[in-house]
C-alpha cells in the first residue's frame, strides 16, 4: 500500500521550471533513495509533499492526504530537511522541547532520542556552537521525537564524517527494520546504496527511473578484462557477436555486453588461448551518471 | 490554540533577545524618567515641579520606550522563523499558518503587557521616589498611578500585536525592526507636526495617550514639543491599535504568511 503518493507535480518558480510533472509512489515499510545532481528538484519535491511549497500543478499525498491535512502530522512524519532549522541560541535540549511540545510527547521522550543520536552529552549546549554533524543529529532527533512511521529526510549525510555517514546508515538499516517508511534523498548512491530497497532517480525536475536496487543492477554494464596472446583476433570476433571490445594492451582486451562463459566458449571454437578473465564489480554509481546524463542529453536535445 | 500559543510562549522563554530587550526597556525607562524627574520644575524645561499632578504625571508615564520594544520583539517573534530557517519546524508541527499567527500574535501581546507592566512599576517608582526624595507629597492618586501603568501593559501589549503583524508582513527582520523605530520616531513625528488633528490617529501616539502621556509631554518622539489636539479616549485609542494589527495581520495572512517555505 502506497503511503506517498505524488502525482504530476509541477513547480515552477519564474521562467525555472524545478518539478516537472513528476510521479511515483512509495509503498508502506519501504525504504527508498530519492536521489539526483544538485538542482535536480528534489529538495522542492520533498518541500511540496510537506505542504511548505505550493505545488505550481499536480499533487502529493501522505497516507491519502495532503500533508496539511493530516492529524497529528508529526506523529505521521518525521522530517528532515535543512540542518540549521533551530534558533542558534537555543539549547538542543531547549529545541527538542519546542518540537515535544508540538507533538505532545513527553519530556522523557527527549532524552531517549538525544541518546538514539548520540548528543546526550551535548543537551545542554546551544545550537549555535554545533557543527553541522551535529546538527544533522539534532534534525533526525527532531525528526524522531513523535516516533512517525514515516521519516523523510533530505541529504541527511551533508555535513558527516565518514564515521558519521556509517553511524546513519545503521541508524536508518534499524529504523528499517522497525518497518517505518523512509524517503532520503541523497546527490550521491554511495551513501544510500547499503539501506534503500529501491531509488527513484531525478534530473531536471523528471523522472529519470523508479527501480529497486536489483532491477538497477541488471543495468550496469559488467566489464570483463581478459588477458590473452591474440587480442585483435578476440576483439573481432567479439564485436562480430554485438558486443563491445577494445583492445587496451597488446595481450588485453576490455569487454563489455557479454559474459565471461559467452566469450570463453567464443574463445575455445576458434581456439584462442586464454591466460586470465576478471569481471569488474558492479558500479552503482556509474549507472547513476548514466541515467542522469542520458536524461540531460535527452534534455538538451528537446 | 492554547498549545500554539504554549508553544510560542516556551520559545519565547528559550530566547535570550526577549530578556534582552526587556532589559533594555527598564533600562531606558529608568534614565529617561530619572532625566523627567530631574529637570522637573525647572523653568526652561517645561516639565511642572514634582509637586503637581502634571509633573509627576510627566515622570510616571515615561513607558514609551516599552511601547515601540514590545513592537520589535513582535518583530523578532514572527520574522524570527524565517532569519533562522525555524519556519520549516513550526509549520511542519502546525501547518495552519494563520493559527500559528494568531499565537505568535498573542504570545507578543503577553510579551508586550510585560514590558508595559515592567516600564510602568518603574517610572512610578522613579517618580515616587524623586517625591519622597524632595519631602513632597504625591500630587496623583493610587488610581490615577494605577490607571497609567494599566495603560502602559495595554499599550505595549497592543504594540507587541502590531509588531508579530508587522515581522509576518515583511519576513526580514531588520527590515520590520527599522519600521517600528522610523514609523514610531520620525514618520509619526513629521506627520503629528505638520497635522495636527491627525497626530491622536498615529498609532504610536495613540498608544503612548493610552498610558496618560499627554500629547505633547513625552520625552521623546511625537508627543513631544508639539502642543494642541485632545487624545483619544481609552477605548477608542486601544480600538485603533487593536484594528491595525488586525488589518497588518490579515494583509500578512493572504500574501507573505501564505509563501513558499524554501
Amino acid at each position: 500500500m502506497a503511503v506517498i503518493e505524488v502525482h504530476d507535480l509541477t513547480k515552477r518558480f519564474g521562467v525555472l521550471t524545478a518539478v516537472d510533472h513528476l510521479s511515483f509512489e512509495v509503498d508502506a515499510g519501504s525504504v527508498v533513495g530519492f536521489l539526483g545532481p544538485n538542482g535536480a528538484g528534489k529538495t522542492t519535491t520533498l518541500r511540496m509533499l510537506l505542504g511548505l511549497v505550493a505545488p505550481t500543478a499536480g499533487s502529493a499525498a501522505i497516507c491519502g492526504r495532503p500533508y496539511q491535512e493530516l492529524p497529528d502530522p508529526l506523529h505521521r512524519v518525521g522530517a528532515v530537511l535543512e540542518a540549521s532549522s533551530a534558533y542558534p541560541g537555543r539549547t538542543a535540549r531547549n529545541h527538542l522541547r519546542v518540537q515535544a511540545l508540538a507533538g505532545q510527547m513527553p519530556d522523557s521522550r527527549i532524552d531517549e532520542v538525544l541518546d538514539l543520536v548520540d548528543l546526550t552529552g551535548a543537551a545542554g549546549r546551544r545550537v549555535g556552537e554545533f557543527s553541522l554533524g551535529m546538527r544533522q543529529r539534532l534534525g533526525l532527533a527532531t525528526a524522531l521525537l513523535c516516533d512517525p512511521e514515516i521519516l523523510i529526510l533530505d541529504e541527511p549525510a551533508n555535513g558527516l564524517d565518514p564515521e558519521g555517514v556509517r553511524w546513519l546508515r545503521d541508524l536508518l538499516r534499524s529504523l528499517a527494520d522497525e518497518g517505518r517508511t523512509v524517503l532520503v534523498s541523497s546527490h550521491i548512491l554511495a551513501e544510500v546504496a547499503q539501506t534503500v530497497d529501491s531509488v527513484i532517480i531525478l534530473d531536471r525536475g523528471h523522472l529519470v527511473t523508479h527501480d529497486t536496487l536489483e532491477e538497477l543492477t541488471a543495468r550496469a554494464q559488467h566489464k570483463l578484462r581478459v588477458r590473452t596472446p591474440q587480442a585483435e583476433q578476440l576483439q573481432r570476433l567479439v564485436l562480430a557477436q554485438g558486443a563491445a571490445a577494445l583492445v587496451v594492451a597488446p595481450d588485453r582486451v576490455e569487454v563489455t555486453g557479454a559474459s565471461a562463459e559467452q566469450v570463453g566458449l567464443l574463445a575455445a571454437e576458434f581456439a584462442i588461448p586464454i591466460f586470465e578473465t576478471t569481471t569488474d564489480g558492479v558500479d552503482l554509481e556509474n549507472v547513476f551518471f548514466q541515467l542522469t546524463e542520458a536524461a540531460a542529453t535527452k534534455e538538451n536535445a528537446r | 490554540m492554547t498549545r500554539l500559543v504554549r508553544i510560542e510562549w516556551l520559545k519565547l522563554r528559550t530566547m535570550r533577545v526577549g530578556f534582552g530587550l526587556l532589559a533594555t526597556s527598564a533600562a531606558l525607562t529608568v534614565l529617561f524618567a530619572s532625566l523627567e524627574a530631574s529637570r522637573a520644575g525647572n523653568g526652561q524645561s517645561g516639565v511642572a515641579p514634582l509637586f503637581t499632578p502634571s509633573g509627576l504625571g510627566t515622570v510616571t508615564t515615561v513607558t514609551g520606550w516599552s511601547m515601540i520594544l514590545a513592537a520589535v520583539l513582535g518583530v523578532i517573534v514572527t520574522s524570527g522563523e524565517y532569519r533562522h530557517y525555524t519556519a520549516t519546524l513550526t509549520y511542519l508541527g502546525s501547518p495552519n499558518r494563520r493559527r500559528v499567527l494568531a499565537a505568535k500574535t498573542l504570545t507578543a501581546a503577553g510579551a508586550g503587557a510585560i514590558f508595559g507592566l515592567v516600564s510602568g512599576l518603574i517610572a512610578t517608582g522613579v517618580g515616587l521616589i524623586f517625591v519622597a526624595a524632595h519631602g513632597y507629597h504625591a500630587a496623583l492618586g493610587a488610581g490615577t498611578l494605577v490607571a497609567h501603568v494599566a495603560g502602559a501593559v495595554v499599550g505595549a501589549a497592543l504594540f507587541g500585536a502590531i509588531g508579530a503583524g508587522i515581522g509576518a508582513l515583511f519576513r526580514s527582520q531588520l527590515a520590520g525592526v527599522i519600521s517600528v523605530f522610523v514609523w514610531a520616531l520620525v514618520i509619526e513625528s513629521i506627520i503629528g507636526g505638520l497635522f495636527t488633528s491627525v497626530r491622536p490617529y498615529l498609532p504610536y501616539t495613540a498608544a503612548t495617550t493610552l498610558a496618560g502621556i499627554k500629547l505633547g509631554g513625552a520625552a521623546f518622539g511625537p508627543a513631544h514639543g508639539v502642543a494642541g489636539g485632545g487624545p483619544l479616549p481609552f477605548a477608542a485609542a486601544a480600538a485603533l491599535l487593536i484594528g491595525v494589527a488586525a488589518l497588518l495581520e490579515a494583509t500578512a495572512s493572504r500574501t507573505t504568511v501564505r509563501q513558499d517555505i524554501t
